[in-house]
């Protein structure tokens, strides 16, 4: 049975990708989860985090898994950084003021990281060896990037749940006003919370290259600004855990249909299955207009 | 308060001082005729002593500096300036009316957007007088600025638009430099016809856009006319994450060549795919992303034996002797002379591949054009590329007088060897054998090299 | 007639500056086109968000559906010689204007950040719908620069393309300015402004917000697609699905109004001027570096001027008796 096999074997790869783009997308919609801001320089902070993984591995040979908290520490720095410089004077304006902050920042990065370190499109190879399953062959760094991002997000979600400082951060989610009348300093939990999302992007991005340890180039996160803002919305925008379940879905749904849709002659399967992955999109909003998990209302 | 208003103000100024720096410069531009032919209205090699005196030829164009073709652009702005640099500095500059000139390269960064290119190459040629422009990368930005260089009547030289269809457009004053797209993936199959006549099949595995949709179409042709079977044809879009559906679907087919590729990242993409996954074949030919030595440092002894084709490669064997054997002239400097150039420009540990060679080759190609017409009149030149056939280090160089497609140059295909990068076809250019089949992935990883 | 005649003269003053601009010398027509595709983007996107307050991330597709409108156009129909562009045109607004009503009819009910990313999904499907069934070329798009020149002769074509679709794009602006004037003053206006400061309570004071809703959607695409059909393919002659469902396109556009100031008349135009000139300028000083100055400038202006240039100019002047002419 090829076809089962190959569905069967797409369907795993859909579901490691899936997880990743999870990951990717959590920062995003923890951002715009507290903050209601709309990060368009998203990618840029991918590809920040995909270079901190080159880097480390061929100047130093660091694992990439030791990339991770390394990445994480210098997202979130520059989380606090952008946070005071730029992003705590737009609280309050124009919703949409932030946009255009976030694609400046975006841009700015992006030429940063051009002119120090050229518009070359690198990778590494991490080759620690493959588990086969006789329908198909993952290689561990792909189950890593898989395990790593389903405990990032556990993570996540017990110090949400069980902290004090994440239950500050859902009482400013629920009822801004109400948190901040019971003594919660809003602006302090603005800045943390979007420092730790800047930090899981960051993150993410080493991440993103255990699974495509290649093409690493300052404009590579354009393409996951894109699916991560889809997969935001898909989850239901301000819940992290939602972005999670989104990624699954989005990833599923992109490998998952290749089986079907090659079987049609004369079109050009991949690409379609861009078109399902977006039209499942819209068509789970059209039947919960909040996403999946996310709450009433906007 | 206060600092908004005086923002505002500087905003105002510098505005304004915008509009007032644009006029300024009017007085030194020279009133210029609309229809740039009236110009210079010579079209005789030897120009009437009433000419102005000419100090300097400029060329223009725009490179992609910023943007998705930003690796490509920067390879160009090194081959140009290491090209200006044997054209100024050994050949004494370009001949115009019996002197020899200076020729000089006025750029912009078009961002790779399709936006920025008229309004640069308006200038380019209003403001900076620009004599001959470079066209941008990419057959699209080719286009979008095409109807400037027809408005203005300015010669307008292509060494990255690669696609078939803009000579099918009724330009008048396009040249191109390079192979056609439609060539690209020629080479592969007319080397493994060559030596393996028992492969037959082929997989053919790119991008879904314009430049590779090109190229494929050429190799499947060209596949089907030497007999091969085609078992498998799919495309991927725009920056994949995951190749893996169409990988297995191709695995099945069980094909004894793949060809394949698109841009830079995929082809890395496809080729630690084709690895993670243990796909083999026989012979892996991969468009654009194996000619840059970043290919072999991000994918290691994985690159082993994939091999690519390109316009121009180290160690192609055009030179002097080659040019006078072929009886052609040659023009330019030698190999040598060119990467010790583009040496002194780019950094003692930086290759060009041949996104430098084929710019070098478009600024080459100009001087050489000048030089022979002597003139920088863009409808004597146009006729004088339609007339010339000449050698440099980049290649032959003869156009389609009708339609401006290069029809001289050939394309070489390499294959990584041990770290290297050796010319395997045609076999008059090659450096060193074909090895074929190529280790399979596993061989690979035990450290096997593609070398004999 | 005072109330829509008196917040237009800024705007006349400034259309007809960059006019005489761009007209006093060859150098500087192109610049000026330049800088006006992002005032006319600007303006477009305005009429939609600024009024509703709804923000499409998909916008891009109907600049890309009036862009293949035109493309079909010639394409299709090249004997109609002359009549070509004309139809062009027309087909660019049905074609952006049916999108946007299924768009509307659809995802006009989801609210705010919904909405706006939900579009993103209409955009990137349409273009792997296109590419994936090779719609209209597929991934190869459409080049008509030798159908213009067979219909047109090379120097007419020329002329369209470096001169007639940037006069376009300047008329389109300028109606797009007009229009959005007159809605303003309008019960559409009015009922617009309901639905933003709270489309709840409007709807029970008797509005139809979601027809209102669609109508500005509706027009704001049209302009759109006016502004794809004439600034990308008969400027540029070509089509590629990769180059225009291109969700940059938005966030630049988003990020003009916002410079500008949303919801104002004359933000879109500042805002497409500072953005346009900053670019082009810097690229001109700077090649290949400009984006390392712009982008910091961009922040920098937004954390000064956080309502945009011409909210910060519009607060400034309330009360005043330039109040009438900066709406």
């Amino acid at each position: 049975m090829p076809f089962l096999e190959q569905l069967a074997g797409n369907l795993i790869y859909g579901a490691i990708l899936g997880a990743v783009y999870g990951l990717a997308t959590m920062g995003l919609s923890q951002i715009f989860g507290v903050l209601k801001i709309v990060n368009v320089g998203h990618g840029a902070f991918i590809m920040l985090g995909a270079f901190t993984a080159y880097w480390m591995f061929t100047l130093y040979s660091i694992n990439p898994m030791l990339s991770i908290p390394i990445a994480l520490v210098i997202g979130l720095s520059m989380g606090l950084a952008v946070f005071y410089t730029v992003i705590r004077r737009l609280i309050g304006a124009p919703e949409l003021s932030s946009l255009l902050a976030t694609f400046g920042i975006g841009i700015f990065l992006e030429e940063l990281a051009k002119f120090f370190w050229g518009p070359d499109h690198r990778g590494y190879t991490w080759n620690i060896g493959s588990v086969n399953l006789s329908i198909t062959l993952i290689p561990y760094s792909k189950l890593l990037a898989f395990g790593m991002s389903i405990i990032i997000a556990l993570i996540l979600y017990s110090i949400f749940q069980k902290t004090r400082i994440g239950t500050a951060i859902r009482a400013v989610v629920e009822d801004r006003e109400g948190a901040m009348v019971c003594g919660v300093n809003v602006t302090r939990i603005y800045a943390l919370s979007f420092a730790i999302g800047i930090g899981l992007t960051v993150m993410s991005g080493v991440l993103v290259t255990l699974f495509v340890p290649v093409g690493i180039n300052p404009y590579m996160g354009g393409e996951y600004t894109l699916k991560a803002f889809v997969i935001a919305v898909l989850g239901g925008l301000s819940s992290p855990w939602g972005a999670f379940v989104g990624g699954f879905i989005f990833g599923l749904l992109e490998n998952g249909s290749y089986t079907i849709l090659s079987l049609f002659p004369n079109v050009e399967p991949f690409s379609l299955t861009r078109f399902v992955a977006f039209s499942v999109l819209l068509i789970i909003l059209l039947v919960k207009p909040t996403g999946l998990m996310g709450g009433e209302g906007e | 308060m206060k600092g908004k208003i005086l923002l505002l103000v500087v905003i105002a100024v510098v505005l304004g001082l915008a509009i007032a720096g644009c006029a300024e410069k009017k007085p030194s531009e020279t009133p210029t005729p609309t229809p740039a032919k009236k110009e210079t209205p010579v079209s005789t090699p030897t120009p009437a002593p009433t000419q102005p005196q000419v100090e300097k030829v400029v060329v223009g164009g725009t490179l992609s500096l910023s943007g998705k073709f930003a690796n490509e652009g920067k390879l160009s702005l090194w081959g140009i300036q290491a090209a200006l640099k044997w054209i100024n500095d050994v050949h004494g500059g370009v001949n115009v009316g019996g002197k020899k000139v200076k020729l000089e390269f006025k750029y912009y960064d078009d961002e790779s957007k399709k936006e920025t290119v008229q309004s640069f190459y308006e200038r380019l040629v209003t403001v900076d007088k620009a004599d001959v422009l470079l066209a941008p990368y990419s057959s699209g930005l080719t286009l979008a600025a095409a109807p400037i260089a027809e408005k203005y009547g300015k010669l307008y030289v292509s060494h990255g638009g690669a696609s078939d269809r803009i000579f099918e457009q009724g330009y008048e004053y396009v040249v191109q430099v390079l192979s056609p797209a439609s060539k690209y993936q020629s080479g592969a199959l007319d080397l493994i016809k060559s030596i393996d006549p028992s492969a037959k099949r082929v997989a053919l595995i790119y991008e879904d856009n314009e430049f590779a949709k090109s190229v494929f179409r050429g190799a499947k042709e060209h596949a089907e006319e030497l007999g091969f079977e085609v078992v498998f044809d799919k495309t991927y879009p725009k920056n994949p994450t995951d190749l893996t559906p169409l990988l297995s679907e191709m695995k099945a087919a069980n094909p004894d060549i793949v060809l394949g590729g698109g841009h830079f990242a995929d082809g890395q993409l496809l080729v630690t795919q084709m690895a993670d996954l243990k796909v083999n074949a026989k012979f892996i030919s991969i468009i654009v992303a194996p000619a840059l030595p970043k290919f072999y440092e991000a994918l290691g002894t994985r690159a082993e034996g994939i091999a690519g084709p390109g316009q121009w490669e180290i160690g192609v064997k055009y030179s002097p002797e080659a040019a006078k054997q072929a009886g052609l002239e040659y023009y330019g400097p030698t190999q040598e002379e060119f990467l010790k150039y583009f040496h002194e420009v780019a950094g003692e540990d930086v290759q060009p591949d041949y996104h430098a060679a084929e710019a070098a080759g478009a600024i080459l190609a100009i001087a050489k054009a000048i030089d022979t017409a002597g003139t920088t009149d863009s409808k004597a030149l146009r006729d004088t590329f339609s007339k010339l056939e000449f050698m440099t280090f980049f290649g032959n160089f003869k156009i389609d007088p009708q339609t401006g497609k290069q029809v001289g140059h050939e394309m070489v295909l390499f294959q990584w060897q041990g770290g290297k990068k050796v010319i395997i076809w045609p076999p008059e250019a090659a450096t060193g054998e074909p090895y074929y089949p190529i280790p399979t992935w596993e061989e690979k990883e035990q450290g096997k090299l593609a070398t004999k | 007639m005072r109330r829509y005649v008196r917040p237009m003269i800024p705007v006349i003053i400034l259309y007809l500056t960059l006019l005489l601009v761009g007209l006093s010398s060859e150098s500087r027509w192109q610049p000026v086109a330049f800088i006006m595709f992002y005032i006319a983007l600007g303006q477009a996107l305005n009429m939609f968000l600024g009024m509703t307050g709804y923000v499409d991330f998909g916008y891009v597709a109907f600049l890309a559906l009036g862009s293949y409108g035109m493309a079909l156009a010639f394409s299709s129909f090249s004997s109609l010689g002359l009549w070509v562009i004309l139809l062009g045109f027309v087909l660019a607004i049905i074609m952006s204007s049916l999108l946007s009503l299924a768009v509307g009819a659809i995802a006009l009910r989801l609210r705010g950040a919904y909405f706006a990313i939900a579009t993103i999904g209409v955009n990137e499907g349409f273009r792997y719908l296109v590419e994936g069934v090779r719609l209209w070329g597929g991934s190869e798009g459409i080049i008509i620069s030798s159908t213009m020149k067979d219909i047109f002769g090379s120097d007419l074509s020329n002329y369209i393309s470096t001169f007639v679709a940037d006069i376009m794009v300047f008329v389109i602006g300028f109606i797009a300015a007009f229009l959005t004037v007159y809605i303003i003053n309008s019960r559409i206006g009015y009922a617009l402004m309901a639905v933003r400061e709270d489309e709840d309570a409007a709807r029970v004071m008797g509005v139809f917000a979601t027809k209102y809703k669609i109508m500005a959607f509706a027009m704001s695409a049209i302009f759109a697609g006016l502004i794809g059909a004439s600034a990308w393919t008969l400027k540029l002659t070509y089509v590629f699905p990769e180059d225009v469902f291109n969700i940059t396109y938005t966030v630049e556009a988003i990020a003009i109004v916002m410079l500008g100031g949303a919801g104002t008349l004359t933000g879109p135009i500042m805002g497409g001027l500072i953005y346009g000139f900053l670019r082009y300028y810097l690229s001109t000083v700077l090649p290949g570096f400009q984006l390392l100055v712009v982008a910091p400038l961009l922040v920098l202006i937004v954390t000064i001027f956080p309502e945009g240039v011409m909210g910060y100019v519009k607060r400034k002047v309330r009360n005043t008796r330039f109040e009438k002419y900066i709406i």
